[in-house]
């Protein structure tokens, strides 16, 4: 018997967390790079 | 002293006694697998000792795969425990220059793409009745990449662990082929023509050393079953990145991996004895791994196009097809491809970018995948 509801579960909240978690890190990247450049800039 | 004579021949004579037809096929299979690897070039690396392994196991009688064998004593002390695919991901983290996709982050996004086919093989593989472990062990062969595919099936679903293995790798080398046919028929020529620019802003040291950090963390919190995985990619990538050990890096991307991928090779290989290996699950495994890379290829392409129409045409579509985890043949195919459309068309470090974004996004598919199985209570 195969558990349907469990099926899309996982591939719903799969498929959503993978590109959860990759937009979190693309913001990540963006956000450490400019806070990056700002300290540079000031220490220069 | 006949009697003595016979007993004794026929103690040389048990092992072609024993032979049966699954062993036979399988030696055959075996062959198949070193001419592929030596005369044709596919995965060497993996092929030869694989291949070699299934030779082996095949002999009757050679008690490599008993209780107490040499092959046996691999297999538990390095498949059961994880440890030899977690050592092969710190040497590829050591290999790979996450640069091209630091430069341009966005492309992480067709890395999760490239990862469809992943969860729509495992419904597939569900509604033909395969168990839910056994399922997400097939849905991984459509990361193409083996060792999280070994990773996954070696804890989850051990009895599939040759067919996902050997059907990882299998389409991994065969990326050139299965991908192009795909490409060209989802995209137009004017999209397969579309230029690249050169990707002008440069990635500060602070930002590479940085990245394998914070990717840890993040994926870590939100897949924590993935920790082993991401985390041993990313501290070999840290190694790479901060140089302050660059023995360490050395070693794990040459003597390490180098060593590693032989005991993991043959000990795969050993998981291929005719009996345990010969069912029609084999071929239906191998038949949705298929799936799932040209299912994988068809979201990865779909979603270039996708990106293309938000960037205003800035996207070759062609790099979608990249955003799997075989790297760096994938990206070379959209180099490739490109090229033959348009001449000065320079796809590689974009392609790079989505490729990597490949190798993070199947590792995370993974961890997802188990953790989100483990919150459902189902590990």
């Amino acid at each position: 018997m195969i558990d349907w509801g469990l099926a899309v579960k996982i591939c719903f909240f799969g498929l959503s967390a993978v590109f959860g978690s990759l937009a979190l890190l693309i913001g990540a990247i963006y956000a450490f790079e400019k806070i990056l450049k700002i300290l540079e800039k000031r220490l220069n | 002293m006949i009697e003595a004579i016979v007993h004794g021949l026929h103690g040389l004579l048990a092992g072609f006694l024993h032979m049966s037809l699954p062993n036979v096929l399988m030696i055959g299979g075996g062959l198949l697998l070193l001419y592929l690897g030596i005369k044709k070039g596919f995965e060497p690396l993996l092929f030869v000792p694989i291949g070699f392994g299934a030779v082996l196991v095949n002999i009757p009688l050679g008690g490599l795969m008993e209780e107490g064998g040499i092959l046996r004593t691999f297999y538990d002390a390095g498949v059961m425990t994880e440890i030899f695919p977690l050592l092969i991901f710190v040497g590829i983290g050591a290999m790979t220059d996450f640069g091209p996709l630091l430069e341009n982050p966005k492309l992480l996004l067709l890395g999760a793409a490239g990862q469809f086919g992943i969860f729509l093989t495992l419904l597939l593989a569900l509604a033909l009745g395969f168990s839910k472990l056994d399922a997400v062990s097939i849905g991984i062969i459509g990361a193409c990449d083996g060792p999280t595919a070994i990773y996954v099936s070696s804890q989850y679903a051990p009895h599939l662990l040759g067919a996902v293995s050997v059907a990882a790798y299998s389409y991994m080398s065969l990326v050139p082929i299965i991908q192009p046919p795909i490409m060209k028929f989802l995209t137009t020529h004017e999209e397969r023509t579309i230029k690249m620019g050169v990707v002008r802003s440069s990635v500060s040291r602070t930002t590479k050393i940085l990245f394998p950090i914070l990717t840890t963390i993040i994926a870590g919190l939100i897949a924590p079953m993935g920790v082993p995985l991401i985390g041993m990619i990313m501290l070999g990538n840290l190694m790479r990145e901060c140089g302050a050990v660059s023995r360490l890096t050395k070693a794990s991307e040459n003597e390490i991996a180098n060593v590693v991928t032989l005991l993991l090779g043959i000990t795969i290989g050993a998981t291929m004895e005719g009996h345990a290996f010969l069912k029609p699950q084999t071929l239906v495994v191998f038949g949705l791994g298929f799936v799932a890379i040209c299912l994988d290829t068809v979201a990865g392409v779909a979603f270039g196009k996708l990106m293309k129409v938000f960037t205003r045409g800035r996207i070759n579509p062609l790099i979608g097809a990249a955003g799997i985890s075989a790297y760096p043949m994938a990206a070379r195919v959209a180099q490739i491809e490109g090229q033959k459309y348009n001449r000065k068309n320079y796809l590689l470090m974009h392609a790079m970018g989505a490729n990597t974004g490949g190798q993070i996004g199947s590792v995370m598919a993974a961890a997802v995948m188990l953790s989100v199985l483990k919150g459902m209570g189902n590990i």
